[in-house]
């Protein structure tokens, strides 16, 4: 029986414990073409998106990994035995988003564009692994600059950074907010 | 927690000085680049009034606040020779201060809207079963955790140390900050945890810490190979 290439890349998936990527998925099965294995991937996560599944297959941080339905996240809870996974605080996530739109910036920076400063928000977020420590800035003081991590998009979901709400959707919600109706 | 939290406009999500003016300006539906600076001042002046009691703390960054919009305003009574062309109007550094804050807080909430949608989705954890037989997991002894931590020393101290500072390690402080970091993590690289640790004294206790939570089978450590590097795994059923 021919192997089919679906059911290859639907193992790969499985057994890892990182997104896995559509560079990594092509190294290994070379003796497929790309448009082969783009096909057979779309095949895939289709079959997945469909209704006769628990568990679907999602792309984050450039790859792909298999993840429950959010309809089912009461039981996974039950199971793990978690409340809820604990989110991040308000001021964690505007200092977030700063970074996310305006990397690399240093604290100072940061601390500016949110009118507070942000040395405690800014920890969190290290230690959760949301951002980076890239370099130092050429400027007087040498401050270091920040990143957001992969992390950071498989938390959000996000599949890369040009995946982030782009500032003309900003501004239209900013808009709307103004003139409701 | 470094906002001034207690601060309560009767709608949800402000806080900080940006937010009372963003919070004023839209509800005057004012356009962001148009601020009439006296009538902001004089709204906020009537809300310290309200308030009677000040806290200096919380209260002195919206008088910054205020104290620049006046600043501004007076900028701009006063005439001026070079007005237009070189100088900036003061108002401009407010505006775009004010419109990238709103942008970062409309972002934010698009974020957390992700965020909402993503903790319903859950990702296996635990490393996949081997069954490659050139490697399995197998739980380490003390002895080789023990050994590996003699070599780290080693190494440690091989490295340059200047100064030892008289700091307590708490035991159960330790303990807290790494399961802390295996919820995080989901398992650490024991040569990596101890090589993050500022000092030999950190180091120890760490590994005292870690010795602890294997005896009451909080963690467990398990070995991919002989001579590998051994992981620290929080034991699934402890996560909650």
């Amino acid at each position: 029986m021919r192997t089919r290439l679906k059911d290859v890349i639907e193992s790969l998936i499985f057994i890892s414990l990182e997104p896995l990527t559509l560079e990594k998925i092509k190294g290994i099965c070379t003796e497929f073409s790309e448009k082969e294995i783009e096909d057979a991937i779309k095949e895939l996560t289709e079959n997945y998106s469909s209704n006769q599944r628990g568990i679907q297959i999602i792309q984050a941080a450039g790859g792909y990994l298999f993840s429950t339905k959010s309809e089912h996240d009461q039981w996974v809870r039950r199971l793990l035995k978690l409340e809820q996974k604990n989110k991040l605080s308000h001021a964690a996530l505007e200092t977030l988003a700063t970074v996310a739109y305006h990397q690399p910036i240093t604290l100072a920076e940061i601390s500016a564009l949110r009118g507070v400063d942000a040395t405690h928000s800014l920890k969190t977020l290290l230690q959760r692994k949301l951002v980076k420590i890239t370099g130092r800035k050429k400027s007087p003081g040498r401050p270091l600059i920040y990143r957001t991590t992969d992390r950071f998009l498989t938390y959000f979901g996000l599949i890369s950074l040009n995946d982030l709400p782009t500032e003309e959707e900003i501004i239209k919600i900013l808009d709307e907010e103004k003139n409701p109706d | 927690m470094e906002e001034a939290r207690e601060y309560q406009v009767n709608l949800e999500v402000f806080q900080g000085p940006l937010d009372l003016l963003l919070f004023l300006i839209r509800k005057k539906k004012i356009s962001i680049h148009d601020i009439p600076i006296a009538s902001i001042t004089r709204e906020y002046l009537d809300y310290l009034d309200r308030k009677g009691r000040i806290n200096l703390e919380r209260e002195g960054e919206f008088l910054l606040i205020a104290a620049l919009l006046i600043y501004i305003k007076s900028q701009m009574l006063l005439p001026r020779e070079s007005m237009g062309e070189e100088e900036e109007d003061p108002r401009n550094i407010l505006v775009s201060r004010l419109l990238d804050y709103q942008k970062i807080k409309t972002a934010s909430t698009l974020l957390r809207e992700k965020e909402d949608k993503q903790m319903r989705l859950w990702q296996r954890t635990a490393p996949p079963l081997q069954s490659n037989d050139e490697y399995e997991l197998s739980e380490v002894s003390l002895f080789d955790l023990a050994e590996a931590f003699l070599t780290l020393m080693k190494k440690k101290e091989r490295g340059n140390f200047r100064l030892i500072n008289g700091k307590d390690f708490s035991l159960e402080e330790k303990m807290k900050e790494l399961i802390d970091l295996l919820k995080e993590r989901k398992f650490l690289d024991f040569m990596e945890f101890f090589y993050s640790q500022e000092s030999i004294e950190a180091a120890l206790v760490s590994f005292f810490c870690l010795l602890e939570l294997i005896k009451t089978g909080i963690v467990i450590a398990v070995q991919k190979s002989l001579f590998d590097s051994i992981e620290v795994w929080l034991r699934q059923e402890i996560r909650s």
